[in-house]
């Protein structure tokens, strides 16, 4: 490794929120702690605000088995998104929680997810990477419990099994691909995985084990559990940087941008189309500010899959795709976590301060829907300039369903703010001074971002006005229209969690089948009774009976019976030998 | 006379001489017993470092004495035996003082110290055994000497523990007797030589190298604990906590593991040994071991027992990794000897500060225990992650390298071995952290015991602290030079392939 300046910058911007949590280990340094810890994440903005043009990596052969660290410029876009939003979500959660044990409980998972979050953003090699995911998504399980409730634990429990799953996924994914590049480096592994014969399981599991972080269809069902039950701050970095890992995942592992995979790429749209919708359909069914916003961020991620699966499919637009991609997930990430923030702030009973705050929301929710003059309207642009040039029938097909979708976001963001209008209950904290500065920076980066990326608002006053205006306006008109003829009265809210509900219950009807089958003309209650009695016996009875295959299996005589047979068998062999 | 022949000779007796001394002293010598092992202790680490670094520049240490005619006892530092035996002498260290720690006041020191001490001079001796004869000559002296340990706290559980133990192994060590006898009257000799000494036996002896083969795995298998001759190791739990430890980390459990690896690489040869289709029954063996031992560890609510049944189901990792045919496979199972050892070792100190700090010995009972004793449940908690296998801790670079290196042989079934033992593992660990971490503090602990002002007496904190750092180090510095892998990488090149 060459000690620049620049390479120790970086390391350190890594290794200091891990420091951090080693020094919380000294009860007597709380209260200064508790001062900079908040601000751990600036040195990776100074990391990304000095960093040279050039990409140097920093290879550190000793560490793990080998690793590579750069920032790159995919990882720049993320990096700052991440360092952002630590920032925030760090200085709001000091204000968040009253009391200095509860700080010190929350920031000790928070900074090592942190620098779970920065170091697989740097990772170059799989193993890196693979280390960072682990120790981010172990970390925030501590993050999504935090508040011990039933429902916290449930969502906890969700998580924690849905995580595992992933990760031995992705271990298995990564096993492959490293065996056929054989090489630990991104670059080689996305140019030979092709080459696999085994290249059709490795991209499967790649693709499902970031999904479950990505939240893609089927496996979405953790996200609007573990974001409603996670402390605001928490919920904000979950779904503002931490879901993003699973995209940045996708554009290290995959191979994009080499060969076109057809099917593949067919699929991976379908899937993300079906997520876009699925997401703001069943969002729309709920009345929990923060569940909207989980099942938002379903729909949002399905956007960026359609993106990634046209670049599997057309992998000649790569190239252009791909920082596409980085700006949706920069634009995307910003929006939500200002939204989760502003969410927590409506908790105040005075009239004027829910006002002032439920208009700072309307920023990011206007962004989100991709509203002009917002980094959304930039974003949602890009996708269609890609939509636009796919090869058929997506190129006439995608626009028109990229705008249907917009219009659905839009749908989505006014329920939002329908439901935390100043005169709706309130919800979350009440916002003070502490909470509500660090939520107002964030709302000015929202504010500055399409000035930052050099966007020509006089170009898009001229040209885009009416193409971002007409989903807005539509939705507009559908919120209107909707609020008069009062449906949401009539519609039931779908459970958070919505398929791992039906997973459930269709559990609970198979049992009841079981149980209506044998009342059949009997008392209900009794049978029912009898029923739970006999699941009872038959679990008691699958316990023992491994009980006794174990019990069996542990007696000595067992052992020195099977000993005696190996000298039986052995001694046969032998004695044949030598008659023979 | 050379000091390269003796050295190896010295190694032994450091460790055996403190061991009579320590028998001889009264029972409340504490400050001159304490003083014997540890300079008992430190000599046999200076003695093994020395040849670490003399081994690495290519030097040769060997001790051999003639036991019968053709037949000598040989005591060889190769680089197979300095992994061992350097795992043993860190960790003998660590246990020591945390077995001093931890028997404060109890009765019958003298006796534990002796017995520990013969311990590790067996398990020391079985490392440097340069040929099968020696070997098994410190191996049943293990079984032995392991035996007083067991049933040192002299209950009727402790002692049908100890009874169950021993007709385990003195059966095992039978099977052994035979397969060596036999196999002496084939090749004439049990000098253990890389890529084996069976290449002139003949083809007319097919079925008796077979049976060889079975009669050793079998008779190591016991101590290994392969599935199903494991009965005896969750009942010997009922041992001290620094017994436990060290049963479980190195010296009886793994000195089987590492008897099999012998057996494979340095008596057989493992290319010869896949010839006669030996080594791929062996790992279907050590995947079902896997399997089974998790499974039943999901069941335990004794902490011990279930620590206990996951020994049974790590160990085979080691096995499997020799059974897969394959330089990377190989370096997985062999490195995991010591990795393995490390976060066992951890794991089991954790559960003796539980025990002897607040009374607890269920995992029902361990609600909110992270809240008392921080460091000692972060010291469980990293030794726990790593048998899942999570990066970067020491349990996760075994996997990556078995994973691999089945993937090497065509062996892809393996992974999913992996896979689904990972998932057991962290079924049965991670409800325990759960427990530690996220539920409340009951009122009143079992049996609280005021150790100082830490959570616990030191001596009993910083062994565990020690290795959980080591668990966490060897595998985010597996890469490094001297790492437990680069070793291992090393030996696979010297010894194996």
């Amino acid at each position: 490794m060459t000690a620049t300046p620049f390479n120790l910058l970086l390391l350190t911007s890594v290794l200091w929120p891990l420091f951090l949590v080693l020094m919380l280990t000294f009860k007597k340094f709380h209260t200064q702690l508790l001062y900079l810890i908040p601000w751990t994440a600036l040195p990776a903005l100074v990391v990304i605000a000095v960093a040279p043009n050039t990409v140097t990596q920093v290879e550190l052969p000793w560490l793990l088995l080998g690793g590579t660290y750069a920032l790159d410029t995919t990882g720049k876009t993320f990096m700052l998104l991440a360092a952002l939003l630590w920032s925030v979500s760090g200085v709001y959660a000091r204000s968040y929680f009253n009391q200095t044990q509860k700080q010190v409980r929350f920031y000790r998972y928070f900074l090592l997810a942190m620098a779970g979050n920065f170091i697989l953003i740097l990772a170059q090699d799989p193993l890196s990477f693979y280390f960072g995911f682990a120790l981010m998504s172990f970390s925030s399980y501590g993050l999504v419990v935090f508040k011990k409730s039933a429902i916290a634990v449930r969502a906890g429990v969700v998580y924690i099994a849905l995580v595992l799953l992933g990760e031995v996924m992705l271990f298995a994914a990564l096993l492959m691909a490293t065996q056929t590049a054989e090489s630990t480096m991104f670059s080689v592994i996305r140019e030979s995985v092709i080459q696999s014969p085994n290249h059709n399981v490795i991209i499967f599991l790649t693709l499902i084990g970031f999904g479950i972080k990505v939240g893609i269809l089927g496996l979405h069902v953790w996200l609007p559990l573990a974001y409603s039950a996670a402390p605001a701050p928490a919920s904000a970095v979950l779904s503002g940087t931490m879901i993003n890992a699973g995209i940045l995942g996708w554009l290290r592992f995959l191979p994009l941008g080499e060969t076109a995979l057809p099917d593949w790429g067919t699929g991976i749209i379908i899937l993300g189309l079906a997520a876009a919708f699925y997401g703001v359909g069943i969002g729309l069914t709920q009345r929990d500010p923060k569940t909207i916003l989980a099942y938002s961020s379903i729909s949002q991620m399905g956007v960026i899959t359609i993106l990634l699966g046209l670049g599997i499919l057309a992998p000649q637009m790569w190239p252009l795709i791909l920082p596409g991609i980085a700006f949706y997930a920069l634009h995307h990430g910003l929006s939500k976590g200002a939204l989760f923030l502003g969410a927590d702030l409506c908790g105040s009973k005075q009239h004027r301060d829910r006002r002032r705050i439920w208009l700072g929301l309307w920023l990011p929710a206007l962004a989100l829907s991709g509203a002009p003059l917002t980094s959304g309207v930039i974003a949602k642009h890009l996708a269609k300039s890609y939509a636009l040039h796919s090869p058929a029938p997506w190129e006439t097909l995608l626009p028109l369903l990229l705008s249907i979708s917009a219009v659905a976001t839009a749908l989505l963001m006014a329920r939002l703010l329908y439901l935390l209008r100043p005169s709706a209950k309130p919800y979350g904290s009440i916002p003070t001074y502490g909470l509500v500065w660090p939520w107002i920076v964030l709302l000015l980066i929202i504010v500055l971002t399409p000035i930052l990326v050099g966007y020509s608002f006089e170009y898009a006053l001229n040209n885009q006005l009416f193409a971002s205006l007409w989903p807005l306006l539509l939705s507009l008109i559908i919120s209107i229209a909707v609020y008069k003829v009062r449906i949401f009265h009539i519609i039931k809210p779908i459970s958070a969690g919505d398929l791992l509900v039906v997973f459930e219950s269709t559990l609970k009807i198979l049992q009841n089948g079981v149980k209506q089958l044998n009342s059949f003309g009997k008392n209900y209650t009794t049978i029912q009774h009898q029923t739970k009695a006999r699941m009872n016996v038959i679990q008691t009875a699958f316990l023992t009976k491994i009980g006794q295959i174990e019990s069996t299996l542990v007696r000595w005589e067992f052992a020195m019976l099977f000993m005696l047979i190996i000298i039986v068998i052995v001694g046969f062999f032998a004695l044949e030998k030598i008659y023979e | 006379m050379n000091w390269d022949t003796l050295i190896p000779f010295f190694v032994i007796m450091s460790s055996f001489l403190p061991a009579l001394m320590i028998f001889a002293l009264a029972e409340e010598r504490r400050g001159l017993r304490i003083t014997l092992n540890l300079i008992g202790v430190f000599v046999t680490l200076a003695l093994v470092v020395f040849m670490f670094i003399g081994v690495y520049q290519g030097h040769h240490y060997e001790t051999r004495l003639s036991l019968l005619p053709d037949l000598d006892m040989v005591l060889r530092a190769g680089p197979l035996a300095l992994l061992f035996a350097a795992l043993s002498s860190v960790l003998w260290l660590l246990t020591t003082v945390y077995a001093i720690g931890y028997l404060e006041g109890s009765p019958h020191r003298s006796r534990f110290f002796g017995f520990f001490s013969l311990c590790i001079t067996a398990t020391i001796g079985v490392s440097f055994s340069g040929n099968l004869i020696t070997f098994l000559i410190f191996y049943e002296m293990l079984t032995l000497v392991a035996y007083p340990l067991i049933v040192h706290r002299g209950t009727e559980e402790a002692r049908l523990a100890g009874q169950t133990y021993l007709l385990y192994t003195i059966f095992g060590g039978t099977l052994l007797l035979l397969g060596t006898v036999w196999l002496y009257t084939l090749t004439g000799t049990l000098e253990f030589t890389p890529r084996g000494f069976i290449d002139d036996v003949g083809e007319e002896h097919y079925f008796a190298l077979v049976s060889i083969f079975i009669l050793l795995i079998a008779g190591f298998g016991v101590k290994a604990a392969l599935v199903p001759l494991h009965g005896w190791l969750p009942r010997a739990m009922i041992a001290p906590a620094p017994v436990s430890a060290l049963l479980h980390a190195v010296a009886v459990v793994k000195a089987g593991a590492f008897g099999i690896v012998r057996v494979i690489y340095e008596v057989f040869g493992v290319e010869k040994a896949a010839l006669l289709g030996l080594t791929q029954p062996l790992a279907v063996l050590a995947a079902i071991t896997i399997i089974y031992g998790s499974v039943m560890a999901l069941f335990q609510d004794d902490l011990k027992r279930r620590l206990a049944y996951s020994t049974v189901s790590q160990v085979s990792y080691i096995i499997l990794g020799v059974a897969i045919v394959g330089p990377i496979a190989t370096i997985g199972g062999v490195v995991h000897l010591v990795h393995q050892g490390v976060m066992k070792i951890t794991l089991f100190f954790c559960a003796g500060n539980l025990a002897e700090t607040l009374g607890i010995h269920k995992i029902s009972e361990m609600n909110g225990v992270g809240r008392r004793m921080p460091l000692t449940m972060t010291a469980f908690t990293i030794g726990a992650l790593g048998m899942i296998g999570i990066p970067p801790i020491a349990g996760f670079v075994s996997k990556w390298y078995l994973g691999l290196g089945a993937l090497e042989a065509d062996q892809e079934w393996v992974i999913l071995i992996l896979i689904g033992s990972s998932l057991l593992n962290a079924g049965y660990f991670l409800p325990i952290l759960y427990r530690a971490w996220f539920l409340p503090t009951p009122d009143k602990w079992p049996d609280e015991h005021d150790l100082g002002p830490n959570e616990t007496s030191l001596m009993l904190l910083i062994p565990p602290l020690i290795t959980a750092l080591l668990a966490l180090g060897f595998g985010l510095l597996a890469a490094s030079p001297y790492s437990p892998l680069e070793w291992v990488k090393l030996i696979s090149r010297r010894e194996f392939y």
